[in-house]
Formats: C-alpha cells, sequence, structure tokens
C-alpha cells in the first residue's frame, strides 16, 4: 500500500516537473523573462572565427536575449532552410545566401522575412548589396557580405624565376602555364570535386561577354537568346577542357578540392589558384614564407580583361515573420549594426577587406584600389542573369563530367539552357511561356 | 464465435493505425504529391497528372542514365556481397582458426556508419596522395594507379567495391547462420558415397542453403536500389553523372525544391524494387527445398 501511494506521489511530481518546464518555456518573452532566438546558418554564413558567436554572447549580457545557433553543413543547409520555410519551422533568424535575381524565390519575403525598411540601419547598408536583400521595394535583410571578386592568384617567385608574367589573354594563360608545367609544378589548381569552384571560369567572366554583345544579359533575362548561343561562353568551356587536357590542372586532378588548394597553393605545389581578396592573410598565416609573394589577376578566361563583380552572392540574415519573438530579433539587428558592432565583425572576421558599409572604412590595398581602377568592371552573370545562381552546382558537374570526357562543352551549355527553363516554369516565369 | 474473430484485431488495432499513420499514408501522400508541381518556391500545388513521370522516362535521358546506373550497381554488389559472403562463410564453418575473430573482422564493417566509411575510402583512393596509388607506385605497379574516383571507367567499379567492402560481413553471418543449420548427417552421408567438395557444395550446400540465398539477394537487391549515402560521400554522383542513381537524383531534385519531381523518382523507385523483389522471390523460392 505504501508502495503504491509512493508511486502515485512520484507520478505526480514528474507530472508537475514536466507542466513546470513547458510553462517555463512559453512563458518566456510574454512576462519579460528570459527569450532565446533562435538563429539558423549554414556554416560559411557565419565567420569561423566565431566572432558572431562570442558578440552573441555579449548581447545576451546586454539585453538578457540569449542566442542558440544551429549551424548545418553548407551543403545541406540550401535545402534544409527551403523546407524549414515551407513548413513554418525556420528559426527566428536565418541566413540565406542572396543575390538580387535569386532572394525572393530562396526566401519568399513576403510571407517569410520581417520588413526591416523602417529600421534606421536599413539605409545604412550600402547600396551595392541592397538589391540583394530587398524585394518590391522593401528591405528584408541585413548582411555584412563584401563585394565579391575572384582573382587568379600567383606566386611571384615561381613567375620571377621563370621570367613570366601575369597574362591579359588566353593564349599568354596556356603558354605560361606550359612553362610552369615544364618546370614541374602544377600551373593552376582546380578543384571540381567541391563542384562550385569551376563554374567560376564561366560566370564570373559574365561581364566579358556583355562587353562583346552589349545587351546579352538582357537578351537572356528575356528569353530572347539561349545560353547555347553565346559563343564566348563555349569558348571559355573549350579552354577549360584544352587546360584539363594539357595537364595544367595537374594529374588526376577530378578529385582536388578547394581546400586543398591552400595547401598546395603554399607549399608552392601549385603556381595559381582562383580566390578572392583577403587570400593573402589566409595563406600566409598558414605558410608565413607565402608573404608577400602573392599577386593577381583577371581571370583571363576567354581573353577577359574585365573584373567581375558580384554585389550579393553571400549569406544575409532574415528575421522570420511568423516568429513569436519579433522586438527581440529587431533588437538584436540593431544592437549588431551599430557601428562598433559592425566594426567588430569586420576586424574579426576571416580577412575579409571590404564589407557592404559604407561607414566601415575597407581594408583593400592599394594595389587592389589601382588594379580596379585600371581595368573595366561587370557584375557577374550569376548576379544579372536569372536562373544561373540556382543551378551552379549543377554546372560544376557538368563541367567535371566534360574534363572527364562524358559531357560535350554543348552539352553543358544544352543543359544550363534546359535547367533555366525547369525553373522558369516552377516559378511561371512570362518570358518562357510559349 | 464473432468475438473470437475480432479478437486478434482487437490486439494488433494499435500497431496497424501506428503502421498507417507514419507508413501507409505518407507512401500514398507522397504518391499523390507526385503527381503535382509541388516545389519551395510556392505554396500553391498544382495538379499535373502524368507530367513528373513523363520527363523521367521519355523528357531528360539523365533520369534512364540515373535507373540504369541503378540497376548496374545493385546487380554487382548483389553478386559480389552474395558470392564472397557465402565464400567466406564456407571457409569460417569449415573449420579455419579463430573463426570467431576473423567473423567479427568480416564483420565489423557493418556497424560503421557511410559517412566514416566514405571519408576513409575517400582518402585511401585519392589518386595523388592515397594510400592504394602510393602503395601501388612503391611496388612498381605504377600502370595500375589510378584516378579510382574521379575516372569515368573507374569511379562505379569504386564504389561498388567499397560498398562490397562493407555489406559482404552481414550476407557472412547470414550464411553462416544457414551453414550451421544443415543436418551434418547429410554430408556424412555423402562421405560415405563418396561425394567430393563440390559435389557436396552443389548437391547439398546450396540447395539447402536456398531459403538464406533468397533472403540475402532480397536484401542485397532492395538496398542496392535504394543506395545514397556511400556514393553521396565518395562521389556526389560524378564525375559528371557518372555514379548518379536513383536516389541521389532525389536528393538533387528536392535539394532544388523540386519536391513534386522528387517524389515521383521515389515513386519511381519504390515500384521497381516492388517488382524485382516479388520477381526474385517467386523465382528463388521455386528453387527450394525442403530440409
Amino acid at each position: 500500500m505504501k508502495i503504491k501511494a509512493l508511486s502515485y506521489l512520484g507520478v505526480l511530481i514528474l507530472f508537475a516537473l514536466a507542466l513546470v518546464g513547458c510553462s517555463s518555456d512559453d512563458a518566456s518573452g510574454e512576462d519579460g523573462s528570459k527569450v532565446t532566438l533562435t538563429f539558423g546558418t549554414h556554416q560559411s554564413g557565419i565567420p569561423r572565427t566565431g566572432i558572431i558567436q562570442e558578440m552573441a554572447k555579449d548581447f545576451e549580457k546586454e539585453t538578457g536575449i540569449g542566442i542558440e545557433f544551429q549551424i548545418v553543413p553548407d551543403a545541406q543547409w540550401r535545402d534544409l532552410i527551403k523546407a524549414k520555410l515551407a513548413s513554418g519551422e525556420a528559426p527566428d533568424i536565418f541566413n540565406v545566401d542572396v543575390d538580387p535575381l535569386s532572394m525572393p524565390a530562396n526566401v519568399r519575403p513576403k510571407e517569410n522575412a520581417m520588413d526591416l525598411s523602417e529600421e534606421e540601419f536599413a539605409g545604412r547598408m550600402s547600396d551595392q548589396i541592397l538589391p540583394s536583400v530587398s524585394h518590391e521595394g522593401k528591405v528584408y535583410g541585413v548582411s555584412y557580405a563584401p563585394t565579391k571578386i575572384w582573382y587568379v592568384y600567383y606566386n611571384k617567385k615561381i613567375f620571377n624565376d621563370l621570367g613570366i608574367k601575369p597574362p591579359t589573354n588566353y593564349e599568354e594563360f596556356k603558354s605560361i602555364s606550359q612553362k610552369i608545367l615544364d618546370s614541374g609544378v602544377t600551373p593552376f589548381w582546380m578543384a571540381p570535386s567541391s563542384n562550385w569552384y569551376q563554374t567560376l571560369a564561366l560566370f564570373e567572366t559574365g561581364p566579358n561577354y556583355e562587353k562583346l554583345n552589349p545587351g546579352i544579359y538582357e537578351k537572356l533575362n528575356n528569353n530572347e537568346m539561349k545560353v547555347a548561343d553565346m559563343d564566348r561562353m563555349k569558348t571559355v568551356l573549350e579552354q577549360l577542357k584544352e587546360f584539363a587536357d594539357l595537364g595544367y590542372f595537374g594529374e588526376n586532378f577530378l578529385s582536388n578540392t578547394v581546400e586543398a588548394g591552400i595547401d598546395a597553393f603554399g607549399k608552392g605545389e601549385a603556381a595559381m589558384f582562383v580566390r578572392v581578396p583577403g587570400t593573402e592573410t589566409e595563406v600566409s598565416d598558414a605558410y608565413p614564407e607565402m608573404k608577400d609573394n602573392m599577386g593577381f589577376f583577371v581571370m583571363p578566361w576567354g581573353d577577359n580583361q574585365t573584373i567581375g563583380i558580384n554585389p550579393g552572392g553571400s549569406a544575409a540574415m532574415f528575421g522570420n515573420k511568423n516568429s513569436e519573438h519579433k522586438e527581440e530579433i529587431l533588437e538584436f539587428f540593431r544592437w549588431m549594426t551599430k557601428h562598433e558592432n559592425l566594426q567588430r565583425v569586420f576586424d574579426g572576421g576571416e580577412g575579409n577587406l571590404t564589407i557592404c558599409w559604407p561607414e566601415i572604412e575597407s581594408k583593400l590595398t592599394p594595389e587592389y584600389l589601382e588594379y580596379e581602377e585600371a581595368h573595366e568592371k561587370g557584375t557577374v552573370m550569376q548576379a544579372a542573369v536569372k536562373y544561373i545562381d540556382p543551378q551552379f552546382m549543377d554546372v560544376g558537374k557538368d563541367i567535371s563530367g566534360m574534363f572527364a570526357g562524358s559531357l560535350t562543352p554543348e552539352e553543358v551549355l544544352e543543359n544550363i539552357d534546359k535547367r533555366r527553363a525547369e525553373q522558369a516554369k516552377v516559378l511561371n516565369d512570362s518570358a518562357w511561356e510559349e | 464465435m464473432k468475438l473470437k474473430k475480432l479478437y486478434p484485431w482487437y490486439f494488433s488495432s494499435g500497431a496497424i493505425i501506428l503502421y498507417m499513420l507514419f507508413i501507409v499514408i505518407p507512401a500514398l501522400v507522397g504518391i499523390y504529391y507526385s503527381f503535382t508541381d509541388w516545389n519551395s518556391y510556392s505554396s500553391v500545388k498544382n495538379f499535373i497528372g502524368l507530367e513528373n513521370y513523363k520527363e523521367i522516362f521519355v523528357g531528360d535521358e539523365v533520369y534512364l542514365k540515373y535507373i540504369k546506373n541503378t540497376f548496374v550497381f545493385t546487380i554487382f554488389t548483389s553478386i559480389a556481397k552474395t558470392v564472397l559472403g557465402l565464400f567466406i562463410a564456407i571457409l569460417l564453418v569449415s573449420g579455419v582458426k579463430a573463426a570467431g575473430f576473423h567473423r567479427m573482422v568480416i564483420f565489423s564493417p557493418q556497424v560503421l556508419s557511410f559517412l566514416i566509411v566514405g571519408l576513409v575510402f575517400k582518402s585511401l583512393l585519392d589518386p595523388n596522395y592515397g594510400f592504394l596509388n602510393n602503395t601501388l607506385h612503391a611496388l612498381g605497379l605504377d600502370f595500375l594507379a589510378k584516378s579510382w574516383l574521379g575516372s569515368l571507367t573507374w569511379a562505379m567499379p569504386s564504389v561498388m567495391a567499397v560498398d562490397t567492402w562493407k555489406g559482404m560481413g552481414y550476407i557472412m553471418v547470414l550464411f553462416v547462420a544457414g551453414l550451421l543449420a544443415v543436418p551434418k548427417d547429410y554430408y556424412e552421408a555423402a562421405e560415405i558415397d563418396g561425394a567430393g567438395f563440390f559435389q557436396k557444395l552443389f548437391r547439398i550446400t546450396l540447395p539447402l542453403l536456398m531459403p538464406t540465398i533468397t533472403i540475402a539477394t532480397v536484401l542485397n537487391i532492395t538496398y542496392g536500389m535504394r543506395v545514397f549515402d556511400i556514393i553521396y560521400v565518395l562521389t556526389n554522383g560524378g564525375p559528371g553523372y557518372a555514379t548518379d542513381v536513383i536516389n541521389t537524383a532525389v536528393y538533387s531534385a528536392f535539394a532544388k525544391g523540386y519536391w513534386g519531381m522528387g517524389s515521383a523518382l521515389s515513386s519511381v523507385l519504390f515500384v521497381i524494387m516492388a517488382i524485382v523483389s516479388v520477381f526474385i522471390i517467386r523465382i528463388m523460392t521455386r528453387n527450394e527445398v525442403e530440409r
């Protein structure tokens, strides 16, 4: 009898504890007690240095609002966030890689994101990033993204020893690569295993296509021409294939990854690779002997000499419109965009030399600034032509198939058109209606 | 009497409800979605009939390549796992020293996750720094060194070999259990009649093992059809589409937010698996003998 009574008591206590546990969660925020916001992001959506997490702790100390990070591998995040948004289970704050063309489709801001247009910080972001985080005149996202430029970085010592100079067209590029190969060094680090790296050559040189045939971007957006009709793009693919066949990417390069490129370049095993400004710090941190030994030049595929600028393409934070803690989310955004905190993100990040807040002084060296001044600039294809960015990985896979010999350059281009048409159909794009 | 008939249903009703709720209904809903254009870009789901299926079978030939790759993978890995599993099982029950230890070693890959196996083999098969090519170079067998996962010719066989290595231990355990259940009298009688190793193998062992072979084959085939993880980690379907199978295509369709198409591909896989399994079971159970 005693045991029975004790059992009842035990069950009652457990039940009461469960109720208390549940009710404390529900009550948080409503009665002013501690709110914890969930922050969902992919790994590269926040700096690997951990600065955002560090600042979140300080934010919690100041405001009492906690931030719980849900960090997901990059490859899975694009899919996961779509599913979470569709099922109404997105975190309070979520990161999405954005550009002006794909943001509306990827975020569906009217349904999922808080309108930040009236916030003071929205007016302080650079004009270059605003189209990537805005839709129909309203600002929905907050970004720290730098304006992205991909250059070919080269090992100055190898170039000097061989008496070669940065190329200004494809033929020169090929010629110096042969000399480097003859010296026993891999001329150019290609990383098809990462799926997106090889795609850069094709779309980052977009301004060159536009320069050769003005209005090409608009025609593509209006479905008045196909990617398969772009001769220069086909030329770039043929040149990539030629580089592969001539051994300029090294032997057995199909298994190469982007991450291994830093090591190969740092050790002098590869003479060139494609990276963004700030690479010097990343490489020389790991390989101090490489300090002051790196130069850069614009990608010369298809005789390109125009710098491709991507104003977006990186992560932006969005507040979940369906969250119960909208005020707290705004408080977080306001705090994270205070001048001193922007500076902190910039300084504590991974070596980016710019940030999309004009009030923060860029760290671009005179060398970069002079180079930019001396060259024409244009918007990269994935930020200006519809339905290119969402298929970046697919194109990478096709190009690696081309390297291996299963696809021709023509087929790679046809596949791009096919996927563009697929997505246009999904989005009921009137330009694709028959 | 009526109550007696209903009695078993009372007991199983809970399980049936759960089964319907978590297995049958989601499967049916998935099949329904395969007839829609459901995607992540809109909350509207339009019924489009057989459009997705048309795309798979007559629209884009790459889907047929995924189906072909799935069959190639399934057929080769199923045969390899069954033959190797059986061979090792026969060795282990034939009085090999430390049979338990060997059994454990051969079975152990089964308990590893595909992620770990994939990452380890990715490193071992790296064409430039991997153990396999380095060993071949060290032995002077340079001509055998290949870009195992990056070549159109070798990527699929490499993936199949890794999968066979991981899966044959499980099949071996099934066969060991089957072999231990074969009455010794048959072998003794056969030996008295002068039967050799192969006569005993083909006249006694294999016929009596047919139920186990059927189970192993069906397991191998259903696994092979569903393969995803090992391919995703080792090659991500590449180079090009050389190792892409139906499930990597399902993943890719869902990743792009084309959920209707992803559901259609899953349904195709489901139908193919059901047909093949029934066919295999029918064929193989015909050859089973009573003990």
